[in-house]
Formats: structure tokens, C-alpha cells, sequence
């Protein structure tokens, strides 16, 4: 039971860190990327080719992944980041779609439709991590350092220009604001701490494939945002657990008939979103719930 | 009222005291299958040959107490999966899994190996599972088994020499090109052209038009769903009058019915519905008469994994041993061979059951035999 535990606090970790560093850009900086499971499949696919040819060292693999993603989200978001609002979206649902066709057709790196198979466990200091036990100690650290970043950034003089944005663009363009270079570099932070959790997710599933980095995930991981609470530091962590523990928990009910139990895990689970925004729209731990 | 409380913890404590050998004795195997998503329909189709061979099973009372089957929801995804295998191994505790779809059987891969408990996949035929290690075995023939089976017909009994194939670009359309370059020159036949087309193509007018020009006798299309059958009839549409062919992922009732694929080859298991070994017999008849329809390969290999465990099982415990993933591994290579569906199987060393395969042809919207092929 303990194994099965710490596996969903691995996942919950490792989804937390995508929810907390898509809340950096959306969340501060207004920025709604639908691009996200892509920075989190580069570093998943860099980190396993880093694993597997040169070392699974964390302290190798990680820099690798994060510099990857970096440079891909530049890409993206020096074009991009000069239009605002829904174009951004647009843009970024284009890397979307554009990633996963590279990710199935490159088959010598990404392994394409078939995946990535025996990804090493992740080493550190000479020691391989991966029982859900040891792993969980290492994944929420991770959450912790990206989670402590997230939060000294947001209260620099960085976060307020990002709030400043967020709230109107042309005020702060008015006050002498770079604003395409500062909505630059906040996405390029936010890859590159994205890459964190691909690192994490390839070395502890030992297998990853292109199923995990579509536009699905992608909304998933802005659903933990939004129903956690946008704009707040513990809202992406609550809304990665609720999203994430509610399949588990449905699974538990017993007095569900087995060959039914799909359906109806469907059902509560969508009900149970729908109501929650109802009741609770700026998100569970939102700063404007009931408005 | 302190005895009576008294009286309950000590009837309660003799209860669990007698429960726990009854509870110990049962047997629980899992499921990985999707039961939710847009693949749930084949859930169901899994479902219902795995629960038929509870039935019989327990019938038997081959067991020395009744087996039942845990299912999780895989939603044929890798991630969902793997969440089902931890609870599987960690909280369920099953020695014995049952598992659909490539990319799920490849995420719990690693996990069954770690933890020793064997995984069973009856539904995806992509060679490059017969690669995920010794507690990871296949109870459906591979697709490259299939091509070894009918390069020979379609040389030595249709002179069909010059070969094109239309592969899809995955795993499984990978694999299938590289047998047809390893299996054609041992013939005397050749690979004339290999067109790869991506997994969300519809469009073939293209392809169809270089087949025509490749001077192919035998078009071989390896595909599956949706796509496979907008390749065949294109190629017809586009003007390809050669031979077509194909594996055992055409046969779907869509495929059968459409026109072009009439008197199209292909090969599939090798399961005679009328054979009159009494296991074959058993399963047809109550799978008739329990879901009145015949079974398909599905229903069978389901039936024949979870029988599997079964026979590994009682053979176990006869020894007086526990039934743990390594001993059903230990006492799969000792027996060798097993009487499933379909007749007597051995295995490979790789995992993989070694099933006759069937060349057949499409008539009237049906697949007849044309003669079977068995591997040693």
C-alpha cells in the first residue's frame, strides 16, 4: 500500500511542478500557454537521451533537459510573445501540435510512436533512485526548490512587472516596461523548470512515449491551475493533487460494478469539476472564489 | 453491555482469525484494460474472455480457492497504467497481470520486471513486445510470425514474386518492413517498393499511383484501424488490380464488408471454431451460449491467458509451493507446452506463445482458410 502511496505523491509531485511553473506565466503574467506538456516532453525526451548515452546523473541529466527546453520556448516565444492574448494561445497550441508530429516522426530520439524504452533510474551521488519510497523524497524536493524559485521570483521587482503586464500591457509599456523581453524570459523560466518534471516523470516510469506530451496533458496541467487557483502559490499543488487523486479514489469505491466503474469514473469526475467551479470559480484556494 | 462489546471483539477476532486462511487460499489475478476513453469498447471485448475462464476455472475447482480478476482502468494510456500496476503489485499484491495495448504494455514493462509479477498482453502484436523482458509474456502470435507465414503461400503456391508494402510508420509497420526484406530473398521473391505512410494519413491516391508504376504482383498493406482500410480501397479506386494481402489486424467485420477487399489475403491465429479438443470445444460452446455470438481472436487469447494462470497455478500448488510471478515464470518453462484454445502451445524463449497461423481469403464478406502454417 505504501508503494501505491508514494506513487501517487510521485505523480502529484511531478504534475505540481508543470502546475506551478504554467501558473508563473499564466497566473503572473497572463500569459495562457497551451504548449506546456511540450516543454515538459522536451525535457522528458533530453533527460532520457542524456540517461541513457552520456550518464543518469541528476546533476547531468537536469542541466541538459532545462537548457533544451530553454532554448526551444525562446523559439517560440520571441515571434510569439509580441502578440497579445488569444494569439498567444494560438501560437502556442501551433508549438502543440507541431511538437507532437516531431516527437512521433523523430524516431531517433524520441524512439517516435513507440516511445523511449529502459530509461535508466536516475542517479545521484552514485546511488539509483527509483522505488516509489526513495523517489518521492527526491520528487518533492524538486517541488520544493521550483516551488521556492516560483515564489522569490514572483515577489522581486521581476514579479511585479509580470503582475503589472498581467493587468494591463500598455500601462506597463507606458511606464518604460520591456514588455516582450520580460514575457520572454518569464517563458523561458517556465520551460526550463517544466523540463524538471520531464526529467523526473522518463527516469521514474523507466518509458516514455508521445502519448504524455499531447494537447490532452496540456490542458490538463492548465486544469490543475485554474481549479487549484490561478495567481497563487499553493493553488497548482492543490489542483495537481485533486486532478490527479480523484481517478484513484473513484477506483475505491467498491459498491461500483467493475465493467461500469470507466463510465462512472467519467461521470463523478466531470461532475464533480463542473460543481467545484460552480461553487468555487476563482479555484479551490483562489484569491476571488465566489466572484 | 461490556460483555456484550466483549463478546463481539472476540467473535469478530474469530472471524478474522478464520478468514485469513479462506482469504489466503483465494487467488486474484489483475487487469489492465481500458475501461474508460475512446478504446473502452475493446475493454468489454477483453473482458468478456477473461471472465469466462474464471467461470471455468472455478468450475473446475483446479484452484484451492476461487480466482477473480482485479481490473483497473488503463485507459489504453501509459500513465493511467502505470498507476494501475503499482496498485496492482503494491495493494492487491497479484502475482499475475493481464495487459492490452502497446504503450501500456511497455510503461508496466519495468514495473512487472522490478517486482517480479508476470504481464500478459493477448491484443497488441507489434514485435518489439516480444522485447520487455522475462516477465512479459505474449499469448497473441506476433506480426512477424504472420509475414514468415505467408511470403511462402504467396511465392511457392500464387507465384507471386514482386512484392510492394505499404507499412504504417510505427513500431509495428517498422517491424513488418524489416521481416519482408529478411523474409523475401529466402524465397526468391522481392521487396519491389516500401511506402511508409504516417499514422493519421487518409489521403493515398499518391502511393497508389507509384504502386501501379512498381509493377507489384502483391500489394501487402500492414496497417491497422480506420486507415487500413481507406489504403485498400484507394488502391482499387486508383486503379491497382494486383493481388492484395494483409494480417490478421484486417480482420474487422468493416474491412470484410467492404467490396475491394474480396479475395484479399490474409493470415490471422490459426483457431478452428469446429475443433474438437475438448478445451476449444468448452470455450466455443459456452462463449456461445453465455454472450450468443461466436468468440474472436480477442475473446480467445484472453481466455487463454487467464486459463493460463490457471494451469501454471494449480500446477504450483500441487508441488506444494506459493504461487508467486517467479514461480508461474519457473513453472511456465518447465511445462513447455500447454493445451489452450486453439490446440497444444509452447512458448519461445521470449515470451511469446507459438500459435499456427492461418493464410485465408476474403469471400463473400468472410475470411476462409487456405491452409495453416505451424512454427517450431
Amino acid at each position: 500500500m505504501e508503494a501505491y502511496i508514494f506513487n501517487l505523491v510521485n505523480l502529484i509531485a511531478i504534475y505540481a511542478i508543470l502546475a506551478v511553473t504554467l501558473n508563473f506565466i499564466m497566473g503572473y503574467a497572463g500569459i495562457y500557454s497551451l504548449a506546456h506538456a511540450v516543454f515538459f516532453g522536451i525535457g522528458a525526451y533530453t533527460g532520457s537521451w542524456v540517461a541513457q548515452n552520456v550518464s543518469p546523473s541528476i546533476f547531468v541529466t537536469l542541466p541538459a533537459a532545462m537548457a533544451a527546453s530553454a532554448v526551444v520556448s525562446l523559439l517560440l516565444a520571441l515571434p510569439a510573445l509580441r502578440v497579445r492574448g488569444e494569439y498567444f494561445v494560438a501560437a502556442s497550441l501551433g508549438l502543440q501540435v507541431l511538437a507532437v508530429t516531431i516527437f512521433s516522426e523523430w524516431k531517433g530520439f524520441t524512439g517516435g510512436i513507440g516511445g523511449v524504452l529502459a530509461i535508466p533510474a536516475v542517479r545521484i551521488m552514485g546511488v539509483e533512485v527509483y522505488q516509489p519510497s526513495q523517489f518521492s523524497i527526491l520528487s518533492v524536493a524538486m517541488l520544493i526548490l521550483v516551488l521556492l524559485a516560483i515564489n522569490a521570483l514572483v515577489h522581486s521587482s521581476f514579479g511585479r512587472n509580470l503582475r503589472a503586464i498581467r493587468d494591463s500591457e500598455s500601462a506597463a509599456a507606458s511606464f518604460g516596461k520591456n514588455v516582450p523581453m520580460i514575457k520572454t524570459i518569464s517563458v523561458v523560466i517556465s520551460a526550463a523548470l517544466a523540463a524538471v518534471a520531464g526529467v523526473l516523470y522518463a527516469s521514474y516510469l523507466s518509458f516514455i512515449n508521445v502519448e504524455t506530451f499531447t494537447l490532452d496533458n496540456s490542458v490538463l496541467i492548465m486544469a490543475m491551475v485554474i481549479i487549484g487557483g490561478t495567481g497563487t502559490i499553493a493553488g497548482p499543488v492543490v489542483g495537481a493533487a485533486v486532478l490527479l487523486l480523484l481517478p484513484s479514489l473513484i477506483s475505491y469505491f467498491a459498491f461500483l460494478p467493475q465493467t461500469e466503474i470507466g463510465a462512472l469514473q467519467q461521470i463523478i469526475y466531470g461532475l464533480g469539476m463542473t460543481l467545484l467551479m460552480i461553487f468555487r470559480p476563482g479555484g479551490i484556494v483562489g484569491r476571488r472564489a465566489g466572484k | 453491555m461490556s460483555i456484550t462489546l466483549r463478546n463481539t471483539f472476540a467473535a469478530v477476532g474469530a472471524l478474522v482469525c478464520l478468514a485469513q486462511p479462506l482469504a489466503a487460499a483465494d487467488h486474484t489475478i489483475g487487469a489492465l484494460f481500458p475501461l474508460s476513453g475512446p478504446n473502452a469498447v475493446y475493454g468489454d471485448v477483453f473482458m468478456s474472455g477473461a471472465d469466462l475462464a474464471v467461470d471455468h476455472i472455478n468450475a473446475d475447482g483446479i484452484l484451492s480457492g476461487p480466482l477473480s480478476i482485479a481490473y483497473e482502468d488503463s485507459q489504453g494510456l501509459p500513465q493511467p497504467a502505470v498507476v494501475g500496476m503499482t496498485k496492482l503489485v503494491n495493494v492487491t499484491k497479484v502475482p499475475y497481470t493481464l495487459s492490452a495495448f502497446t504503450g501500456v504494455s511497455k510503461a508496466i514493462s519495468t514495473l512487472a520486471m522490478r517486482n517480479k509479477v508476470v504481464a500478459v498482453n493477448g491484443g497488441g502484436v507489434g514485435p518489439d513486445l516480444a522485447t520487455l523482458g522475462e516477465y512479459f509474456w505474449n499469448v497473441i502470435p506476433l506480426a512477424n510470425l504472420e509475414v514468415r507465414a505467408i511470403v511462402p503461400y504467396m511465392v511457392n503456391e500464387r507465384k507471386l514474386t514482386k512484392v510492394a508494402l505499404i507499412y504504417i510508420d510505427d513500431p509495428l509497420g517498422q517491424a513488418m518492413e524489416a521481416e519482408f526484406e529478411t523474409e523475401l530473398p529466402k524465397v526468391g521473391a522481392e521487396l519491389v517498393e516500401a511506402y511508409s505512410v504516417p499514422t493519421t494519413a487518409q489521403q493515398f491516391s499518391g502511393v497508389a499511383a507509384q504502386v501501379r508504376s512498381s509493377g507489384a504482383d502483391v500489394v501487402y498493406v500492414a496497417s491497422y484501424g480506420n486507415q487500413q482500410i481507406q489504403i485498400v480501397k484507394q488502391l482499387r479506386d486508383n486503379g491497382v488490380d494486383a493481388q492484395l494481402a494483409s494480417y490478421s489486424g484486417y480482420a474487422v467485420p468493416d474491412a470484410f464488408a467492404l467490396p475491394e477487399s474480396e479475395g484479399m489475403l490474409i493470415t490471422g491465429q490459426g483457431v478452428d471454431l469446429e475443433a474438437q479438443d475438448p478445451v476449444t470445444k468448452r470455450f466455443v460452446t459456452d462463449y456461445r451460449a453465455k454472450y450468443d455470438r461466436d468468440p474472436t481472436a480477442y475473446n480467445i487469447n484472453y481466455y487463454n491467458a487467464t486459463l493460463l494462470y490457471g494451469v501454471l497455478a494449480a500446477a504450483i500448488e500441487k508441488d506444494g509451493n506459493d504461487v508467486t510471478g517467479e514461480a508461474l515464470l519457473n513453472k511456465r518453462k518447465e511445462m513447455g507446452s500447454f493445451d489452450l484454445v486453439g490446440g497444444t502451445v509452447t512458448f519461445q524463449d521470449n515470451g511469446t506463445l507459438l500459435f499456427p497461423i492461418q493464410v485465408k481469403e476474403i469471400k463473400n464478406g468472410a475470411a476462409e482458410a487456405l491452409t495453416s502454417v505451424n512454427f517450431e
